[in-house]
């Protein structure tokens, strides 16, 4: 028995070593100067803090700051846009008596069974020749709108779970729908806003491939988009290894705050999204 | 009396905005998508209409079958992989003190973007500066071109993605272990069984909707992989590590082939709506039994 739980701490001791090991080096890297990196083995302590240097060349010549700032719009707006505009549909089709709610149901959450393939070429037409390539609010429009389905879909399950008598006295007391809504159902969907809240807000941080075929100029692009045109060393050619890891370090700040804040609601949506309980 | 129809005409007024954004920006181009993929067009002059030409260009495009074989691989080994460990650190770490600390560990990865585990991973996997190559030589070992030597480069992006992906499988296989009651493991344990016996008859068959879910959603993510290999090869070199997610975008965006690239995204949503498929089935199936 004993040397049972040993084989498994071992393991699991070994395992957590592999895991840490690309990050340790990379924490490590984004405080090195240039030049230390060059000389320095990986696991070598830098000798200064260099971290605000890099991260201030990655932030200003390769722009980072302003698709930093890009970025957090697309994700807040296109987050709380979302659950708004989901909420009230999930609202309506769970707890108001419309005809075929299913259906409805069913219509809004179709947009989530499609690989995102499927959207690139017309969206980029549609874009064109609409005007809303390349800009803020085409890609706000976009965000809000991927972000819905799912949104319906946890808002719809959670609004079930909540006892429907609560809807007949809000009735009873004169409430409109619109009242009810508003100061009954929404109060009591903190959890799912949470939830919702952090999982789109993720998504749109770290969307790669709309913001590459939806933008061109550096006051529209996102990003990741940013992030991923650093990579100049992949040809193996005399990239800044320290300030690439810096940027990279702080685009990953939202989303790890995001998660150590709210992460009592990521196991709640998972279990929201996965088990249907 | 005109309250009561208001209340009945806003509950509609309500799906409003869902619907009509839902079927703008996603529905009508997903149904538009399947008119390109009949047609050829570079995406300026007027497209021509060819009927299923591009569907049968599969067949003789060295490129697409590449990418066909190394989206399986991807598929296979994400399976093999990634779930079975994570159900193996979840199972163990279920199990032991400081399991809190060893979620962290695997949770990490987690909150990082995949084009962020990508540049890790780019550095990491780096012939002459990298972390890995530099661990081998010191160990009197050869080092390698990790992400250029073919077909090593395809299964080195999938370490990478297992390293990103396992905490995630490990959360929700915990969720599925914290629901199984503790009485009947007891009694198997009682009786005698070993805990691998234990293991295979009593936990996994009482895991299996959640392992259902884990398995369809670990097969979606990994036929529609695209950031991780965008930022590491791009597909290369000269396109022999792919996938299907990353032909779509080279064909259409960058070749500006787009009916062919509007077929590889009809291909490739075939396949990934039968296994939704099969997933939605497992998870209504769940949901009508409580």
């Amino acid at each position: 028995m004993r040397g049972k739980k040993a084989i498994i701490y071992g393991i699991l001791i070994i395992l957590c070593f592999l895991w840490i090991l690309p990050i340790w080096p990379t924490v490590l890297v984004s405080f090195k100067s240039n030049q230390e990196f060059g000389i320095q083995k990986f696991w070598e302590l830098p000798s200064q803090n260099a971290f605000w240097l890099n991260l201030i060349k990655a932030w200003n010549q390769a722009k980072l700051g302003r698709y930093f700032l890009n970025s957090l719009f697309y994700g807040l707006i296109g987050a709380s846009g979302a659950i708004f505009i989901a909420s009230l549909a999930a609202f309506s089709i769970s707890r108001l008596n419309i005809k075929n709610s299913f259906s409805w149901f069913f219509l809004i959450w179709s947009g989530t069974i499609f690989p995102f393939q499927m959207y690139l070429i017309p969206l980029f037409q549609m874009y064109m020749s609409w005007g809303l390539y390349d800009t803020f609010w085409g890609m706000i429009l976009f965000y809000i709108s991927i972000c819905i389905p799912f949104c319906t879909f946890i808002f719809r399950n959670y609004f079930l779970t909540l006892p429907g008598e609560v809807l007949e006295a809000a009735k009873l007391d004169g409430c409109s729908n619109l009242k009810a809504y508003w100061k009954i159902f929404m109060p009591l969907s903190k959890p799912a806003i949470a939830v919702l809240l952090l999982f789109q807000f993720t998504w749109v941080w770290n969307d790669l491939m709309f913001g590459m075929v939806l933008t061109r100029s550096t006051e529209v692009r996102p990003i990741m988009v940013g992030l991923a045109q650093l990579q100049g060393f992949r040809a193996g050619s005399g990239t800044d290894i320290p300030s690439l890891m810096a940027g990279a370090f702080a685009a990953s700040l939202p989303t790890i705050v995001l998660f150590v804040l709210l992460q009592r609601y990521f196991i709640e949506g998972m279990r929201l999204s996965t088990a249907g309980e | 009396m005109f309250d009561l129809v208001g209340e009945k005409v806003s509950a509609y007024l309500f799906m409003i905005p869902a619907v009509t954004m839902v079927i703008i920006f996603l529905l009508i181009p997903a149904g538009y998508t399947v008119i390109v993929s009949l047609t050829k067009w570079d995406g300026l002059s007027a497209p021509h209409f060819i009927g299923l030409g591009n569907y049968l260009r599969f067949v003789q495009d060295h490129v697409f079958i590449t990418s066909l074989k190394n989206t399986i691989i991807w598929v296979l080994f994400t399976l093999a992989l990634s779930v079975l460990l994570g159900l193996l650190i979840a199972y163990f770490v279920n199990r032991v003190k400081f399991a809190p600390l060893f979620k962290s560990v695997f949770y990490i990865p987690l909150t990082i973007s995949a084009v962020t585990t990508g540049l890790i991973w780019l550095w990491m996997y780096s012939p002459d500066l990298g972390v890995i190559n530099n661990i081998l030589m010191r160990l009197g070992l050869l080092g390698r071109s990790w992400l250029s030597e073919v077909p090593l480069n395809t299964y080195s992006m999938i370490l990478s993605w297992t390293w990103k992906t396992v905490g995630m499988n490990m959360v929700i296989f915990l969720i599925g272990l914290q629901a199984i009651p503790t009485e009947p493991v007891e009694a198997c344990k009682i009786d005698g069984a070993t805990e691998w016996q234990t293991f295979l008859h009593v936990v996994f068959p009482m895991l299996r909707p959640i392992t259902t879910v884990v398995v369809s959603m670990s097969l979606i993510n990994s036929f529609n992989i695209f950031d991780i290999i965008y930022v590491m090869t791009d597909g290369g070199p000269y396109r022999s590590s792919e996938t299907l997610a990353i032909s779509m975008f080279r064909e259409s965006f960058v070749l500006f082939h787009m009916g062919y690239g509007a077929s590889i995204a009809i291909f490739l949503s075939a396949i990934v709506l039968f296994v939704s498929w099969i997933y939605i089935r497992e998870v209504t199936r769940h949901e009508l039994r409580y």
